[in-house]
């Protein structure tokens, strides 16, 4: 099926305006998937009347969407349930997505565009990795106030008798600071301010209660270094 | 994202479905397919941006017309026409900023059906009826005023 040029612009146009019907819009759409003409003329019309988005005014979303949002992309809860946490944690979970080296270049602009466009800066974030493996287990961000926010991608159990300790090696230093330890489901946030940019973040496990001296005595099972994100 | 992106996606599904279920359900929908479709992102195409206020355009499009019209939750109140100065809130960005001008330019029918069936996400019949005019005058409004709008910005 072909059409002149100016047909299938004029189809683009109100794909994006939302005014062709349902079965005329779906067509569309699958010629789209195929058609790089349909496509970019449709990309090109969304680019276009994106402003008009702003028009109806900013309405924040319940917290609930996020949760929802978490608990479908195979998230689990957070250790610390607040207003907003979970929007952070999915902003975390973009980075740990270029982490993972999944849709690492998209990953990489939407996490450059949502920094570049959030009101508040970011700070800066990791992702924790086991050794050997790409998939994050643990994200963890520095919050304005300076405190370290810490979140659970995927339940990490723990032996009976062991705990999982949380450390801090700002860049430099060759001495691991102790952040405290994870309680029970591994999903904390550790009340102290830490040197963030280049502070590699490590999780041992360690015995109950944590490290007798002060010091990592178990394996370090994850690892990741602050950054911005970019 | 959330502070910059979410109120403003989640403003425009609210605007479009007029239910906060189903705004929940839009912006829901369209951040899972952001989790699980990130690589079909192109930066050569488009913006973020544009991308995601897309899918949740669709989306809420779509849960909008599948509902009957009747069971539509009175919270939130129908607006009758942008209210003057509504636009405005363009302003806040140069691509914005352009539109605002382009659309400033058109005749004021074109301008009005455009921007209601954005904003509002109304069909062509809806837009008829609540415009009290013949549903093929509609349908020329929104074509000549696209077809001005794109050679305006396009200039």
């Amino acid at each position: 099926m072909t059409e002149p040029d100016e047909d299938i612009e004029m189809l683009a146009a109100e794909y994006v305006l939302g005014t062709l019907d349902a079965a005329a819009a779906a067509d569309l759409a699958a010629r789209a998937r195929t058609d790089p003409a349909v496509q970019a003329a449709i990309a090109a019309w969304e680019e276009r009347l994106t402003p008009l988005s702003r028009v109806g005014g900013p309405v924040t979303p319940p917290d609930m969407v996020w949760r929802r949002v978490a608990r479908s992309a195979g998230l689990v809860r957070p250790f610390v349930q607040q207003p907003g946490l979970l929007a952070r944690v999915w902003r975390n979970v973009v980075v740990w997505r270029c982490a993972a080296g999944v849709g690492f270049a998209a990953a990489a602009v939407l996490a450059g565009v949502f920094w570049a466009g959030g009101p508040r800066s970011a700070g800066p974030v990791a992702a924790l990795v086991p050794a050997g493996s790409s998939a994050a287990a643990y994200v963890a961000e520095v919050r304005p106030d300076g405190r370290l926010l810490l979140v659970a991608l995927r339940p990490v159990p723990v032996a009976a008798g062991k705990d999982l300790e949380l450390w801090a090696l700002p860049a430099g230093a060759t001495k691991p600071v102790p952040l405290g330890v994870l309680p029970g489901e591994g999903r904390s946030v550790a009340p102290v301010r830490v040197p963030a940019e280049g502070t590699q973040l490590m999780i041992s496990l360690e015995p109950a209660g944590g490290s007798p001296t002060g010091a990592p005595t178990g394996p370090v099972l994850y690892a990741g270094v602050l950054g911005n994100g970019g | 994202m959330y502070d910059a992106e979410a109120p403003r996606l989640y403003g425009m599904a609210l605007r479009i479905t007029r239910q906060p279920s189903l705004a929940d359900d839009a912006v829901h929908d369209a951040f899972l397919q952001v989790w699980q479709r990130a690589d079909r992102f192109d930066p050569r195409r488009g913006t973020a941006e544009a991308w995601l206020t897309g899918l949740v355009r669709y989306r809420a499009i779509d849960l909008v017309r599948k509902r009957v019209r009747e069971v539509i939750d009175d919270s939130v109140p129908e607006e009758a026409d942008p209210a003057p100065g509504a636009l405005d809130a363009m302003l806040a960005t140069a691509a914005g900023e352009a539109l605002h001008r382009c659309l400033s330019a058109l005749e004021e029918r074109q301008r009005e059906v455009i921007v209601l069936a954005f904003v509002d996400g109304k069909t062509h019949a809806e837009l008829a009826d609540q415009l009290a005019a013949p549903l093929g005058t509609v349908k020329s409004w929104i074509r000549r005023g696209l077809m001005a709008l794109k050679a305006c910005l396009d200039s």
